[in-house]
């Protein structure tokens, strides 16, 4: 062919990937493109829609934005509709025209061939996509991330309307109403305006020591004109405000002027205590059960705060289980003292245990209990004692909103107070003599971890278990089986799997996604004979003994934390209307980008589980 | 505008110029995504279409707002005389055009290229009065008869979004590429038949978007094409 199209090719032979086609490519790929043109501000792609064409920016700049969030800026020589050319599904992203845009469009058949022919080209648009993805996904977490200081505005902080009188009221009697009101500095307010301010420092310093006769009008003494801040500035901008001109109160004003408040020192000390530390600190202090009971109701309040300052998952898994650690600790403390008062020391050393998501360090809001008693070889099971110390504890924990364990895995239950050797037995038969179902209800106790008490019994205990565990064929193929039994839905677009009656009617058990790759996780460990018990540190270790690869492993630990970091971000929304936090999502309320993540996320679960299957039970 | 001595003479002999002639012009209310138009650029040895010559047709269809670079033709024409000065302007030199066919060969391709389904293509072009023009002279040549296009001129397009908001516009500033820098398009090294016809049709998208979006509706034919036949 002639050099009748030679602009569109010399301007492709100058971009990535075209630059690498052989000349007679290049002269060929202008005919079978299109020329668009979008002017700035025009939608070129809707999220969702159908397309069939790559589009290559030929001059001007787009935006590419998934739920509003700017995700990739590309200019001349950039591309972007590789959801349909690479992937073959609708659009993920909107794009924008930033600029009057010229595109050249190029249809899938075209794509096709030249990807066919050149696997470079389908590897750099490929790349691309992968980048935009991963880039939406930091989006995610952007924005709501930070401490309580830079996330709150001070429109928040504003505890109640302002105190306000005008400026020809007399000192005195401003000075009794702020007494009455219980507040230390007063607004001055003329016409609805703000034109000063009156607090008690003023109250000192300009008339108590300067002599100023109380009939004479506040505004003789106030602060005219005072240093305001705007009600969507942050906390952060506030403290910094105040620090720098040392100033303890400061008005807050809306965008028309009014005045929304007073922000004082006080409310952002009282913000910087909204940490777990300070919770922690605080119940180990509580005289009896009931005060332990009142500030662990504080917990989830405090979680939802983490959720909104966009703490991952895996984090908030940890602080949440410090945090009813150290409920359950101070509970056990206060229990053992008034056990010991009616029935002396404790018959023996023991361990008090916690099992399942709180032994992973994985609870979220809405968990139950799950506990046992390890005794000292020698201690008397049967004795009175454990059993009152139990029942306390138990008892305690319900009333701070932890619910008893419907299976009744719990200290309580007679069967679940053992002495080292006995746990050592029963573990043995569920390695050696398998029921399935015995087996399927014991997997829970491999997830063990020591609260309160002589530690190392369960640390013997557990050295001895994994090992076991871990020969057992027989054992570590039911777990598989129950791991692969475990089906999260298929996804939202066809043949999703929803519950099809009662309230759940039509939502998502995101927790048997959740679960799979908890269950996943443990068959891998023990398989690698790893005593692990988080998930992410299972596959950590599954992945560094060979067992599980290392792309499957992260695959699994990203799955998770989506899945969780969702049910938290659900479960904190609950609360917050009121409800009891469950495991059910409601599709429609998924974002686009959470659905599609989640997804993909349900389908490196079935990957994993059908590899589970496929390996068959063999020891690591 | 004054009525041309060509289009007295209503019968073309039977060939191509009398298979243009038998579809009419498209409906002035037709949609204009629906339109199937033809930027067509031709080079010349001069302005004047009596005495200079075409040289060669650059063409590229439009439609629904894409330019379809799969359908670009380019022509070339064999002089009768030398291409002279022009050929600075045009990298068309006298060894290319005396390898290509006659007008009276190329002619013919460019007439059925504007027979469409059912109606006469419209003819795309920027200063359209040039294409225009050499088309009907040409065909008088060849003919002895002519057969007027529904024309879009991207100059007057231009003309008309400018008015809006200019009362006087200063010389140069309707050129091509003046036009093309207004609408953010990116610089062509112009001057080759189907360069020009491609930078004319992405002129021509640019200026249907912006028209589109002042109008705040989808455009017809009317709110683009001249007024009359030419």
């Amino acid at each position: 062919m002639d050099v009748e199209l030679a602009e569109v090719r010399d301007f492709l032979a100058g971009h990535a990937p075209f630059d690498v086609l052989p000349d007679a490519v290049l002269e060929d790929l202008p005919r079978r493109c299109t020329l668009r043109y979008a002017r700035r501000g025009t939608e070129i792609l809707r999220a969702g829609e159908r397309n069939d064409r790559l589009l290559v920016v030929r001059s001007g700049a787009v935006d590419i934005t998934d739920e509003g969030q700017v995700v990739d800026r590309v200019g001349a020589g950039g591309s972007f509709g590789m959801s349909a050319v690479v992937e073959h599904v609708p659009t993920r992203y909107a794009v924008t025209a930033r600029e009057d845009t010229l595109l050249i469009t190029l249809p899938q058949e075209a794509f096709d061939e030249l990807s066919a022919a050149h696997p470079e080209v389908t590897l750099h648009f490929a790349a691309t996509h992968h980048e935009r993805i991963k880039a939406a996904i930091a989006r995610l977490h952007e924005g709501r991330r930070g401490s309580a200081v830079l996330r709150t505005s001070v429109r928040d902080l504003v505890r109640r309307a302002p105190v306000t009188v005008g400026p020809d009221v007399s000192i005195g009697s401003a000075a009794k109403v702020m007494t009455d009101a219980g507040v230390s500095s007063l607004l001055v307010m003329e016409e609805g305006r703000l034109t000063g301010i009156m607090t008690d420092r003023d109250l000192r310093r300009r008339v108590l020591a300067a002599g100023t006769d109380p009939s004479r009008p506040v505004r003789d003494v106030m602060t005219s004109a005072p240093v305001t801040v705007g009600a969507d500035a942050l906390a952060l901008e506030v403290m910094l405000e105040m620090t720098g001109r040392n100033l303890h109160h400061l008005p807050v004003l809306e965008v028309d002027g009014s005045v929304l408040g007073l922000v004082t020192t006080t409310d952002l000390i009282r913000l910087e205590r909204s940490n777990p530390v300070y919770l922690v600190a605080d119940l180990a202090r509580q005289p009896d059960a009931a005060g332990v009971v009142g500030h662990a109701r504080e917990v989830p309040a405090l979680i939802s705060q983490l959720v909104a300052e966009d703490a991952t998952a895996g984090d908030i898994g940890r602080v949440t289980t410090a945090l009813l650690d150290a409920v359950g600790t101070r509970l056990l403390e206060l229990a053992q003292a008034e056990v010991e008062q009616d029935l002396g020391p404790a018959p023996g050393g023991f361990a008090w245990v916690v099992l399942g998501s709180a032994a992973r360090e994985e609870l979220g809001l809405g968990g139950d209990q799950d506990h046992a008693l390890v005794l000292a070889d020698g201690a008397d099971p049967a004795h009175p004692w454990w059993a009152r110390l139990a029942d306390r504890v138990t008892e305690g924990l319900e009333a701070a909103g932890l619910p008893r364990c419907e299976g009744e895995v719990m200290a309580t239950n007679p069967r679940w107070r053992m002495t080292v050797g006995r746990w050592r037995a029963t573990f043995a038969r569920w390695s050696h003599e398998p029921e399935p179902d015995a087996v399927l209800r014991a997997a829970i106790f491999y997830d063990m971890r020591a609260l309160y008490g002589d530690a190392s019994l369960v640390e013997d205990l557990r050295a001895d278990v994994v090992p076991l565990a871990a020969r057992s064929d027989l054992l570590l193929s039911y777990l598989a089986a129950q791991a692969a039994r475990m089906r999260p839905p298929l996804g939202f677009f066809r043949g999703f799997v929803l519950e099809d009656s009662g309230a759940h009617r039509d939502t998502l058990d995101v927790k048997r996604g959740i679960t799979a790759v908890v269950q996943v996780a443990r068959v891998h460990a023990l398989r690698a004979g790893s005593p692990a018990l988080g998930t992410t540190a299972r596959l950590a270790a599954a992945r560094a003994a060979g067992v599980v690869p290392a792309e499957t492993a992260r695959d699994l630990s990203d799955a998770l934390e989506l899945m969780s970091y969702l049910r938290l971000h659900h479960q904190a929304e609950q609360l917050r209307r009121g409800e009891r936090p469950d495991n059910h999502l409601a599709p429609e309320r998924l974002g686009g980008l959470e659905r599609r993540h989640l997804r993909d996320a349900f389908a490196i679960v079935r990957a994993a589980q059908q590899g589970l299957l496929l390996r068959g039970p063999r020891v690591g | 505008m004054p009525r041309l001595p060509w289009r007295r003479d209503p019968t073309p002999p039977p060939g191509p110029l009398a298979e243009l002639a038998d579809v009419p012009p498209p409906s002035r209310s037709t949609l204009l995504s629906e339109v199937e138009i033809l930027a067509l650029d031709v080079e010349t040895t001069g302005l004047r279409p009596r005495r200079d010559e075409l040289l060669s047709f650059g063409l590229v269809p439009v439609l629904a707002g894409e330019v379809l670079l799969g359908g670009t033709r380019h022509l070339a024409v064999r002089p009768r005389g030398d291409v002279g000065g022009s050929a600075v302007v045009h990298g068309l030199t006298d060894d290319v055009l005396t390898d290509a066919p006659p007008l009276a060969q190329v002619l013919p391709e460019v007439l059925r290229a504007f027979v469409g389904p059912g109606y006469r293509r419209v003819l795309l072009a920027h200063f359209a009065q040039v294409e225009t023009s050499f088309l009907a002279s040409s065909c008088l040549e060849v003919y002895g008869a002519s057969v007027p296009f529904q024309v879009v001129d991207t100059l007057e397009l231009e003309r008309r979004l400018m008015r809006a908001q200019h009362h006087e516009l200063p010389q140069g500033t309707l050129r091509l590429d003046a036009c093309r820098r207004r609408h953010g398009l990116p610089r062509y090294a112009a001057h080759r038949a189907t360069t020009d016809a491609v930078a004319c049709a992405e002129l021509f998208l640019a200026q249907c978007a912006e028209l589109e979006s002042r109008r705040g509706r989808p455009l017809v034919l009317d709110d683009v094409a001249e007024r009359g036949l030419a």
